[in-house]
């Protein structure tokens, strides 16, 4: 009977431990969709994220940022905070990155589970393809740069403009508006990238018709196109670092950050700002099928966080947190700060009238 | 059946295993043809099908089928640009051919006819360039020849031309790089050429007077020449196919071929528009067909034109005297233009930390940075490891394979021809419009496969199979019957016999096989491009993407270090080469 009692004893001090392991484990009652964890505002939402991402173990980010600049720092930050996850990055301009995650989506195996991009956003909404987030992070960001349902948050802005060889133009000649551009002396030494909505010839065109209208717009395309601007299929980075190399004289349509940054180290290119300089916003999403929601909400959060925008303040980019100011150089390319005219290029409307800039690149231009 | 005193049961009921035998012997189909013809019709129909349903729809805004419509094919007749890039792609295509095949010819007859010095060199040299991808040759001319590249400052220096002396991204710029990227292919499929002339005929011609350049172009070059023509036609395909010149060098120009709008349709436009790429790579594959039927009909009729003869023949090398070191320099800067110089820049672009021409001021600025960066653990050394992987097991599947549809083939088993027939097929895939048929069959595929290295493997995998059958079908041709006939006697059962008579004696080609699809796959971009996802990058597109965004030192890292990785392997896989007596035509 000593045995019996004993084993009983035993018995009932394991369930009672086993009751407390079980207490001690239960979060919510039980598994949350992924809507409702991007969604998630309760007050244990820093440990929920923490435990889940544990499990999730990986973090992949698409996104049209320049990876020696910033695409890979941000992702070497990210892991020091979180070293449990393996992060991978995927760089792609706008365009390539919506076709990559709408083609994921079809083979039923999307792998991003953050996109961020400039020029995506329109694109993403019209196809429905985000879920709506929330971040304790957002509290600051004016809302009118954000989306109402709360698909896409903006992370930095971006301004177009231009840049020059300083070795082959010469201060007193470095075009000061558009139509300076229509000068003799620039034919055949004005280069723009071709190809993507958000940048070059197609931002341009755009730009010019929101801002000018269609008759104005068209007509001046209609001069530009004598001066034989060149084409180039390559990234915005590309285009600039041709002009550095003194391929040509003259890029339009580029980020007018990008000169500066090569500026800095040393390289001879300088930026220009002509009126109406447009100005783009580089947003984040999340999408349907995320596969690891847990840690892409850590992303969501640490890219907003005033941490995450000082990371873009060094690399030379433009928060959008109203507390995290540009980098002092790079200010000069601000456009309220030159005291030029700035032209918000707003997602729907990029979507909305790119059609009509194809059609008039084709009709004018290479 | 009962048995009787006086009566002898004897059982007529045929073992299990006799029956067996007697029904495959009425169906008349060996079990392991139809396995294997059933494997290729489940890897090369689907493409097909997929690649031909994609050019009859529109594509939605997110890249799915839409409405059925005949307009991309009407399109191809009313459309003046599939005319144009037509008639670019055939332009292009002749030009680059000639070009490779003289600088081949130049140097097969050096090396093969003649008595320079230096000359067994450049077989080493054109076997470590067949490793070096041609995204890394296209950009290392493009840093050569573009505008601020060292030439346009040597020719602005001389002529004030104003870095506009030669403008590299035009036709001629295309055919100039396809062709010296080509030249080492030339080169080793014209040596075989110019070793199997019989020298009495040259013999014939220098005793009655001839001297050495007319004995070359009066008897060498006339005897070599239907070897020549099929090498042009060859070359002539190849370039039709050609993606990564086309991408580098013509875009910029606003040039565009065939290939190259195929890629576009899919890569660059807003929304892909699928249909458009399916019907140009649809007519792409037609012509190509056509072009493949043409020169089978020439390969057999340059059979009149043998000139190994039953005598005993041996190639002469022609003593050039004093002209030796003549040709000798013609051999040394023929390796500078095509290896030399490219090598050259790369390495010097590699130890920039930004690119701006080639300039004494670049010299002492020169850093170990680059490497340092790529050689962290990051997305290169998972690029490496991947398209090692997809060179091994590409090989490992290409080679085993093809023998045995090759031995079925050759010993005539039921059926087997038409395993080389299938296998042969892929051939008239482009590997652009392979890997946009791949790319749709992935897409709508239950298992999840798309952006994976497995789907990589599998399209390459494919695509190389008519490669495998060639080296397969030569090397088992070489193994006679009689020895199969006596290990059956022996009481060998098939299976086994293949095991351990067949595969030791078709050992080199086999191997001469596994190298050749290795060193192909891991250097190809239009397979993997339009396939790979960030967890299945291979080096070939991690440079395409470099250089698109700008990176060009950092792609030049990269470069010089898989350049090197792919000369040490192409260097041993020569040694052992030599060896064991492999040749690699």
């Amino acid at each position: 009977m000593r045995n019996g009692i004993i084993r009983v004893g035993g018995w009932a001090s394991g369930l009672a431990a086993a009751a407390v392991v079980l207490s001690l484990g239960a979060g919510p009652a039980r598994a949350m969709t992924a809507e409702e964890i991007l969604m998630y505002k309760g007050a244990d939402r820093e440990a929920v994220l923490l435990k889940g991402a544990r499990k999730e173990g990986r973090m992949v980010i698409y996104s049209s940022l320049i990876v020696n600049q910033m695409l890979r720092p941000l992702t070497e930050a990210f892991k020091k905070k979180y070293p449990f996850l393996e992060v991978k990055y995927w760089r792609g301009s706008s365009g390539k990155t919506f076709r990559k995650v709408t083609a994921e989506m079809r083979a039923g195996k999307l792998v991003a589970d953050v996109v961020e991009g400039s020029g995506i956003t329109g694109s993403i909404v019209k196809a429905k393809i985000a879920l709506p987030l929330w971040s304790p992070e957002l509290a600051p960001y004016p809302k009118k740069f954000n989306a109402a349902d709360g698909t896409w948050v903006t992370t930095r802005f971006r301004y177009i403009g231009g840049a020059y060889n300083t070795k082959m133009v010469a201060p007193a000649d470095v075009p000061k508006t558009m139509e300076d551009l229509l000068n003799p002396k620039w034919k055949g030494k004005i280069a723009w990238r071709a190809g993507t909505s958000s940048s070059g010839q197609l931002i341009t065109i755009t730009s010019l018709l929101l801002a000018w209208g269609d008759k104005k717009a068209e007509a001046y395309l209609a001069k530009l196109s004598k001066q034989d601007p060149v084409p180039l299929h390559i990234s915005n980075r590309g285009v600039v670092d041709r002009i550095m190399e003194g391929e040509y004289a003259i890029a339009i349509g580029a980020s007018a950050h990008h000169p500066l940054i090569s500026a800095r180290k040393g390289a001879s290119v300088a930026p220009m700002l002509l009126n109406p300089v447009p100005s783009l916003n580089g947003t984040i999403s999340v999408l349907k099928g995320v596969p690891h929601p847990h840690a892409a909400m850590l992303m969501v959060d640490f890219i907003l966080s005033k941490e995450g925008q000082a990371l873009f303040q060094k690399a030379g980019y433009f928060p959008a947190h109203p507390g995290v100011p540009a980098a002092k150089d790079l200010q000069q390319v601000v456009p309220s700060i030159a005291g030029k005219e700035e032209f918000f290029v707003d997602p729907m409307a990029l979507l909305n009238t790119t059609k009509k800039s194809k059609k008039l690149a084709s009709k004018y231009f290479k | 059946m009962t048995a009787g005193p006086g009566k002898i049961e004897t059982s007529t009921a045929t073992p299990p295993s006799a029956r067996g035998r007697a029904l495959w012997a009425r169906i008349g189909v060996s079990p392991v043809v139809l396995l294997l013809v059933a494997v290729l019709l489940l890897v090369i129909v689907p493409p097909l099908i997929f690649l031909i349903k994609t050019s009859f729809y529109t594509t939605t805004f997110t890249g799915a089928f839409d409405k059925f419509t005949y307009r991309f094919y009407s399109g191809l007749v009313r459309d003046p640009k599939f005319a144009t890039s037509l008639l670019n792609t055939a332009i292009y295509a002749i030009g680059s051919a000639c070009v490779a095949i003289a600088l081949g010819v130049v140097q097969a007859w050096i090396v093969e006819r003649t008595n320079t010095p230096l000359r067994k060199y450049v077989f080493l040299v054109a076997i470590v360039s067949l490793g070096i991808p041609s995204v890394l040759y296209t950009i290392s001319f493009l840093l050569l020849l573009g505008k601020s590249g060292p030439v346009n400052e040597v020719l602005d220096f001389f002529f004030a031309t104003g870095r506009s002396g030669i403008n590299v991204y035009s036709m001629w710029g295309m055919i100039v790089i396809e062709g010296i990227d080509f030249a080492p292919l030339a080169f080793l499929l014209l040596s075989s050429v110019f070793r199997s002339t019989d020298a009495s005929f040259e013999e014939a011609a220098m005793m009655c007077g001839a001297n050495v350049a007319r004995t070359f172009r009066r008897v060498t070059m006339k005897l070599a020449l239907p070897g020549v023509y099929a090498l042009l036609i060859l070359i002539f395909i190849r370039a039709f196919e050609s993606f990564e010149t086309p991408a580098f060098v013509g875009r910029p120009g606003g040039i565009y071929v065939l290939t190259t709008n195929i890629f576009e349709n899919i890569q660059v436009d807003e929304p892909p528009n699928y249909g458009q790429a399916g019907a140009f790579g649809v007519a792409l594959l037609v012509i190509v067909w056509g072009l493949l039927y043409w020169y089978n009909q020439l390969s057999r009729r340059a059979e009149r034109y043998q000139t190994i003869t039953g005598k005993g023949y041996r190639p002469r090398v022609m003593d050039l005297g004093r002209w030796k070191y003549l040709t000798a320099g013609v051999l040394v800067l023929l390796f500078m233009i095509i290896i030399g110089l490219p090598v050259g820049i790369v390495v010097y672009a590699s130890l920039q930390p930004f690119y701006e021409g080639v300039s004494l001021g670049g010299f002492s600025n020169m850093t170990l940075a680059n490497f340092a960066q790529i050689l962290k653990p990051g997305s290169f050394r998972d690029a490496i490891i991947n398209t090692v992987v997809l060179g091994v097991a590409t090989a490992s599947v290409v080679g085993p394979f093809t023998l045995l549809c090759a031995w079925l083939a050759v010993r005539r088993y039921r059926g087997a021809w038409l395993l080389d027939q299938l296998a042969t097929m892929p051939l008239i895939f482009p590997s652009i419009v392979m890997g946009a048929a791949f790319l749709q069959v992935f897409l709508e595929s239950p298992v999840p496969l798309y952006g994976t290295l497995l789907s990589i493997i599998i399209a390459s995998s494919v695509r190389y199979l008519p490669y495998g059958m060639r080296y397969s079908y030569a090397g088992v041709l070489q193994v006679h019957n009689e020895l199969e006939e006596a290990a059956a006697l022996a009481g060998a059962s098939r299976p086994k016999t293949f095991l351990k008579v067949v595969v030791p004696l078709v050992a080199p080609a086999v191997v001469t096989c596994w190298v050749f699809v290795f060193l192909v796959s891991t250097k190809a971009v239009s397979i993997p491009i339009l396939l790979a996802g960030p967890d299945s990058q291979v080096v070939a597109v991690t440079m395409f993407d470099l250089w698109e965004n700008g990176q060009t030192v950092e792609l030049a890292a990269v470069g010089v270090t898989w350049a090197a990785f792919m000369t040490v392997l192409s260097g041993l896989f020569y040694v052992m080469a030599r060896r064991y007596g492999l040749k690699f035509e």
